[in-house]
């Protein structure tokens, strides 16, 4: 199995909090990639292949998307980058032989699919169940090491590609009317919104 | 200008997502093209050469393509990507796979989960599991995007002559091997395209207890969904998810049955005609974006409601 797990953020100096947490849950040491560029996903899969290249990685593990813009894309780009195979929406890994058999969360049902290693994968929801960070590890996290870098450390251009013209509010929804019973439900279902 | 659309499929039939997609890039203003990746995958071509809106059908057909293997589809794409400024795909589990790879191999971004085409580089995507719509301008020159299907009507299956050709298929990497599939076989329409969703969350109680939605189901002709608590639950599979990590839907009518209403659930199907919430908790958020809310028990009023039906 690993022989040492790297947490790594992309971002500002706030970051450091978050590595900190991993580092309570057992990563071994840390490097945040600083910079106050606003990241997008193709800047950060960059940064993510210099750094593995850099280090060496064998396998990186990624979330499947985030939860602010939804982008779903990093993992993806970071393999197509180090030209490695990928796993996206894993729920299960498995590792032998330099292999990592995956089982992928795919649209009705599971795919299983065996890569070589060196590869990516994407993390889905059920994969597993993240340990508690308790107090001694925690006291033992602010110990262990972490890096800083830039961008440029790594030979990185960050500049954003997309360009956010504007941000709106959706058309908002009502509430409707609450129903006294299935019999009245039916009646409107039937009657008035005409979908039965 | 010209778009290329790649094909969800399975080698036999073409799926309904990939019509939503072509209507996306439609509206990006130039001639649309589709390539079908695959393996013996003849009718899928025949199906997408009949869509209307389409000039060109592009065909891979090989061994290495025929499971959907995302580094070789992704290496399809790219090497049919010359002379397109827009490269789409729906925004299932295949598009989001795939597409990313597409644009870092091109070295541009990609944009997620698009609503509408606002102009040929310019589109608006919701962020912020649907609190906010973002409208973003794309400098690359290729534009490669996920089609949010709910936000598209579907190009009609049929009325369109587009011309076959048959491409070269790339080699296949040799990095990773596809190892089987299980698909849940059952008669009930697919979640993203339903007509009508019918969708249990934590207040369904145990697995067992899902089992009382099935009778309703069935008279709905629905497909089944389920929020996060509930799958995270075990009380549901994981692709019942509905919701900003699971799938988006917007069907007709939607029943939400012991579903509280988290924003994260409310993200994958506000976009629906009618929505029904029945939940004993008459303060559950739900009933917030329910055209017809019932505060009541639902293992009295599912069955009740399926009854009369």
């Amino acid at each position: 199995m690993a022989t040492e797990v790297i947490a790594v953020s992309c971002g500002v100096g706030a970051c450091q909090e978050t590595l900190r947490t991993a580092l309570a849950i057992g990563a071994d040491r840390a490097v945040l990639i600083e910079t106050d560029v606003e990241l997008q996903p193709l800047a950060v899969a960059k940064l993510l292949n210099a750094l593995m290249a850099k280090e060496g990685a064998g396998l990186a593990i990624l979330g499947k998307q985030a939860i602010d813009d939804d982008a779903n894309q990093t993992g993806q780009m970071l393999a197509a980058l180090a030209g490695l195979p990928q796993a996206t929406f894993a729920s299960k890994i498995e590792i032998a032989d330099g292999k990592a058999a995956v089982i992928r969360e795919v649209d009705g049902g599971l795919e299983k699919v065996t890569m070589t290693l060196p590869a990516v994968v994407t993390t889905d929801l059920r994969l597993n169940e993240p340990r508690y960070v308790t107090l001694p590890n925690i006291m033992k996290a602010k110990k262990k090491p972490m890096e800083t870098l830039k961008p440029a450390d790594l030979g990185v251009d960050v500049t954003p590609r997309l360009k956010t013209l504007k941000v709106s509010e959706p058309a908002g929804r009502k509430a409707g009317v609450k129903v006294a019973d299935v019999a009245a439900l039916i009646d409107k279902l039937k009657n008035e919104a005409k979908v039965i | 200008m010209a778009a290329l659309v790649l094909a969800e499929h399975d080698n036999a039939s073409l799926k309904p997502s990939t019509l939503n997609a072509v209507t996306a890039a439609v509206q990006t203003g130039g001639e649309v093209a589709i390539l079908v990746a695959g393996h013996n995958c003849g009718a899928v071509a025949a199906a997408a050469a009949q869509i209307a809106g389409v000039a060109r059908v592009l065909v891979a057909d090989a061994p290495q393509l025929a499971d959907q293997l995302v580094e070789n589809v992704a290496a399809q794409v790219v090497a049919c990507a010359g002379g397109f400024t827009h490269l789409l795909a729906p925004s299932t589990a295949h598009g989001k796979n795939v597409m990313p790879r597409v644009a870092a191999l091109l070295d541009v971004a990609q944009l997620s989960d698009i609503i509408t085409v606002e102009s040929a580089d310019t589109f608006t995507r919701p962020i912020y599991a649907g609190n906010a719509i973002a409208t973003v301008q794309s400098g690359d020159a290729v534009k490669v995007i996920t089609v949010r299907t709910t936000g598209f009507d579907a190009a009609a299956a049929t009325g369109g002559s587009a011309q076959v050709q048959p491409v070269d298929a790339i080699a296949d990497s040799g990095k990773s091997v596809f190892m089987g599939r299980e698909i849940a076989k059952n008669d009930r329409p697919e979640l993203t395209a339903a007509k009508v969703v019918v969708s249990g969350g934590r207040g369904m109680g145990s697995a067992e207890n899902f089992k009382i939605l099935e009778p309703l189901a069935d008279k709905l002709g629905a497909a089944m969904g389920a929020s996060r608590a509930a799958v995270d639950a075990g009380y549901a599979p994981n692709d019942w998810q509905v919701g900003q990590t699971g799938k988006i839907v917007a069907p007709q009518l939607y029943v939400a049955l012991g579903i509280s209403g988290a924003i994260q659930h409310l993200a994958g199907m506000k976009d629906s005609k009618v929505i029904v919430a029945i939940n004993k908790d008459a303060e559950a958020p739900i009933f917030g974006v329910a055209d017809y809310g019932l505060v009541a028990d639902l293992f009295q009023a599912v069955p009740e409601l399926a009854a009369g039906l």
